[in-house]
């Protein structure tokens, strides 16, 4: 037994030593201690693809710009339309050329001035290492003269400036560099000092900012992705504000104690139709399903609120967005009407509708990873039950292997950021059109395709909102998609924080307004 | 003993080139891949000829008996490649995490061992008795208690209502290892303390604790000196294999604690279908194991020389 005992007390050994080969030692984020701010984030990890805070990296760009480190040269306001930034103006000299004015006031956070051949050398550096912007911004060639840019594309491009507010457009000095841990000198109020992949980003103030004094002296913002930790870490004050708490936990932080900011994104839950699957080529079982669900009490019962309920594929807040569509709200009655009328009754006294011996079954394919959707499949479920339409549903991982087969499902709902750019088209291009590599459901309409078309070669922004209306009026007319509800980027933060504030784009978190009151 | 070690070390080997076969195989029938994953967590469209360049620059276009000559290649020479999400050597990844899953699985035996011992030990002792029924309660609502409940239970206690333990800890120094440890020991030890008494137990019904005992030897020393030596064997067997458990990892835990161990870096890598990692985890742990399971026969040689005489 002696033996025995020795051989445990080896494995206490053991487990002390080990205590000392931790690898990196990380400071413990310091809670309160000064104007310090911890910040608890789901979302920066190398799983999102954002690995680091470089924006020619994947989807790093959005670390870059949620985090203050990074701006671009136009932003996006409350409604998705461009406002400049780093730039101060531009003229569209001709189709295919566009002249940038610069601010003349801004520095790097090294010191160097950004002028118009330093962000020459970011976008020539970002389209050579970028295949997505390279993609989108179409350039053929840039000039520099000074404070202004000339920037010259390869076809015409009307969303260009849209794109260059993207994430990934963040301008930085390329000429300082990138450090192995993917830090990058930008203009932001903030500066990356230590990057820690899908752990933690380590900010201090950029002492060299153009719009001001940041008012924190050092930022943590930590990696959770476990939402229950997120909740605990908030509640025990480890962290000063957090993102991605789960819509269950909301009440917990609903006293004097906290703040909630809040905003609806362009992240739709959306239904696609399976044109090739025969029980949904009827347009009455369509029009039900888009009748049928109770997406009001979807929002404020199983989302707690922190929702928005979706008409099309644009919130209301946009200038081409939901306020603008004609749809009926939901209607049981209504749907019912509509599928007696096309002879879907229940003939056997089930509950389930029937049709020339043909069960109203409907497969609703979706996955799990978005906390809201297998939500939305049970509320859908329920609905539909009482207009007599059976919901199948497969909440699978393996969604995007099962949807690729026609026959396997009916209604397949997703998780879709529809205007990440500010620009209605990429929606349309992605999901709707013959060419779309996400229209999975097989959907085509000789009208959407000749207005995409018109969209495509049309620089007026007015006239470009006035297209993408009437293409989302004839998908809802088509009933050949259902928008269920919108995703409001919400943050909970203690009640001494100030400035921090959800943005429609979901990009801008950390500004130089964040301070402790 | 001569023969003994090297038919081993070749099981090992063939172990190892068995299961890396079979995880490689078992990971592209989940479906989807690495490239789809990531465009699932964006929700942001990209074009299939983007995302069929991306498969091409892993070789994911490759035919499946092609991607596995590769790797089996590249590991067989020491390269265990890239991750696919981070981009980080494997290698590099898992030595980095491998300490802090040392740490949580030292811990978690130790106070498996604290727990389960003294517990199942007095439970046989005191069998059929009140505290005997006490502490199989306690076993049995230790045992049902995933251990997701455990943790949130733990996290709620120690550190919201008591403030002794920090909710998001460094992942290096003791107190980080502390509350998931001691998630895997309540769950652990409370499936042990029924083992221990049984193997307690099963020494007190042999002759010779009835004979020394007639011959009036005290039951305190019996007990220390001659049953507990017994059952030792069938301890550390135990014990060992738990620490292999522990040495794969504990994702739920190491999820719930942010502890940045291995189990959480091969539940993620599964999710997302990172097959370099994947495969790097498989192989390490088969060996880890195998090894731990070669360490606590020979320990069990050391206890009791009896064992294995016939092939020494």
């Amino acid at each position: 037994m002696k033996k025995f005992f020795s051989l445990l007390i080896l494995l206490a050994l053991a487990a002390a030593l080990t205590a000392g080969c931790g690898g990196d030692k990380k400071p413990e984020p310091q809670r309160n201690a000064g104007r310090v701010f911890t910040f608890g984030d789901t979302t920066f990890n190398a799983e999102n693809e954002e690995p680091d805070v470089n924006p020619h990296n994947a989807y790093a760009g959005w670390a870059c710009i949620r985090y203050g480190i990074g701006e671009t040269l136009f932003r996006y306001n409350d409604k998705m339309e461009q406002e400049p930034w780093l730039a101060e103006g531009f003229e569209l000299v001709d189709d295919l050329t566009w002249k940038i004015r610069l601010r003349d006031d801004v520095a790097f956070s090294n010191g160097r001035k950004m002028d118009a051949q330093a962000v020459k050398e970011c976008l020539e550096q970002l389209i050579k290492v970028h295949r997505r912007a390279r993609g989108n911004l179409n350039l053929a060639a840039m000039e520099a003269d000074g404070q202004i840019l000339t920037l010259k594309t390869s076809e015409p491009e009307p969303s260009l400036l849209n794109y260059l507010g993207n994430p990934y457009g963040c301008i930085i000095d390329v000429q300082a560099g990138i450090t192995p841990d993917g830090i990058v000198a930008g203009t932001g109020p903030y500066v990356a000092k230590k990057v820690i992949p899908s752990q933690r980003v380590e900010l201090e103030p950029n002492e060299k900012y153009w719009g001001g004094k940041p008012q924190m002296e050092k930022i943590f913002v930590q990696t959770i992705s476990n939402g229950d930790t997120l909740v605990a870490a908030l509640q025990s004050g480890q962290i000063d504000a957090a993102y991605g708490i789960p819509y269950a936990s909301y009440p917990l932080f609903q006293s004097d104690k906290y703040k909630f900011t809040g905003t609806a994104t362009s992240r739709v839950f959306f239904g696609q139709v399976n044109f090739a699957s025969p029980i949904m080529q009827d347009k009455a079982v369509r029009r039900a399903i888009a009748l049928g669900v109770d997406k009001g009490a979807f929002v404020k019962t199983l989302l707690w609120g922190y929702g928005e309920v979706a008409t099309g594929p644009f919130p209301d807040n946009f200038t081409f967005g939901g306020k603008n569509l004609r749809t009926e709200g939901f209607d049981p009655e209504k749907a019912k009407a509509e599928l007696e009328a096309a002879g879907w009754k229940d003939t056997d006294g089930d509950g389930i509708r029937e049709k020339n011996g043909r069960k109203l079954r409907v497969r609703w394919l979706t996955y799990p990873s978005r906390q809201e959707l297998p939500l939305l499949a049970e509320a859908a479920q329920s609905d539909l039950k009482k207009l007599g339409i059976d919901l199948i549903v497969n909440n699978t991982a393996d969604h995007n292997g099962v949807v690729k087969d026609p026959k396997a499902w009916d209604i397949y709902v997703s998780a879709f950021v529809t205007c990440g750019t500010g620009d209605p088209l990429n929606f349309f291009s992605t999901v709707c059109l013959d060419s779309s590599t996400k229209n999975r459901g097989g959907y085509h309409s000789d009208r959407v395709e000749a207005l995409a078309q018109e969209m495509k070669g049309t620089f007026d922004r007015q006239k470009r909102g006035e297209l993408a209306v009437q293409i989302q009026q004839e998908l809802l007319d088509d009933a050949a998609f259902c928008f269920f509800s919108f995703l409001k980027m919400s943050m909970i933060n203690k009640a001494e924080v100030q400035g921090l504030k959800a943005h429609t784009s979901d990009y801008y978190e950390i500004t130089k307004d964040l301070s402790f009151k | 003993m001569g023969r003994w070690l090297p038919e081993r070390l070749l099981r090992l080997a063939l172990v190892l080139f068995s299961i890396s076969f079979l995880s490689f195989g078992l990971m592209r029938l989940a479906g989807s891949d690495v490239v789809e994953q990531k465009m699932e967590n964006r929700g942001e469209a990209v074009s299939a000829e983007a995302a069929e360049e991306a498969r091409a620059s892993l070789g994911l276009d490759q035919p499946f008996l092609v991607q596995y000559s590769v790797w089996l290649k590249r590991a067989a020479g020491g390269d265990l490649g890239r991750s696919y999400v981070s981009g980080q050597p494997v290698a590099e990844a898992f030595w980095q995490r491998l300490p802090n899953t040392l740490r949580l699985a030292f811990m978690s035996v130790l106070l498996t061992a604290v727990l389960s011992l003294p517990l199942g030990i007095l439970s046989a002792v005191r069998q059929n008795g009140p505290v005997d029924y006490a502490v199989r309660v306690l076993s049995f609502v230790g045992n049902s208690l995933p251990n997701f409940v455990v943790a949130l239970l733990l996290l709620y206690i120690l550190s919201l209502r008591l403030g002794w333990l920090p909710v998001i800890s460094d992942g290096t120094g003791w107190e980080s290892a502390v509350m998931p440890g001691l998630t895997l020991a309540i769950a652990m030890g409370a499936k042990y303390i029924r083992q221990v008494r049984t193997a307690v137990l099963e020494e007190l019904s042999q002759p010779y604790v009835a004979g020394a005992l007639s011959r009036g030897i005290p039951f305190a020393r019996l007990l220390w000196g001659g049953v507990l030596r017994s059952a030792g064997g069938t301890l550390l067997t135990m014990l060992a294999l738990s620490l292999g458990d522990l040495l794969g990892g504990a994702a739920v835990v190491e999820t719930i604690f942010m502890y940045g161990g291995v189990g959480s870096m091969a539940a993620e890598a599964i999710r997302m279908r990172d097959y370099p990692v994947v495969q790097a985890y498989v192989m390490m742990m088969g060996g880890i194991y195998a090894l731990l399971n070669l360490l606590a026969d020979l320990g069990c040689r050391w206890l009791d020389p009896r064992i294995g005489r016939g092939d020494m």
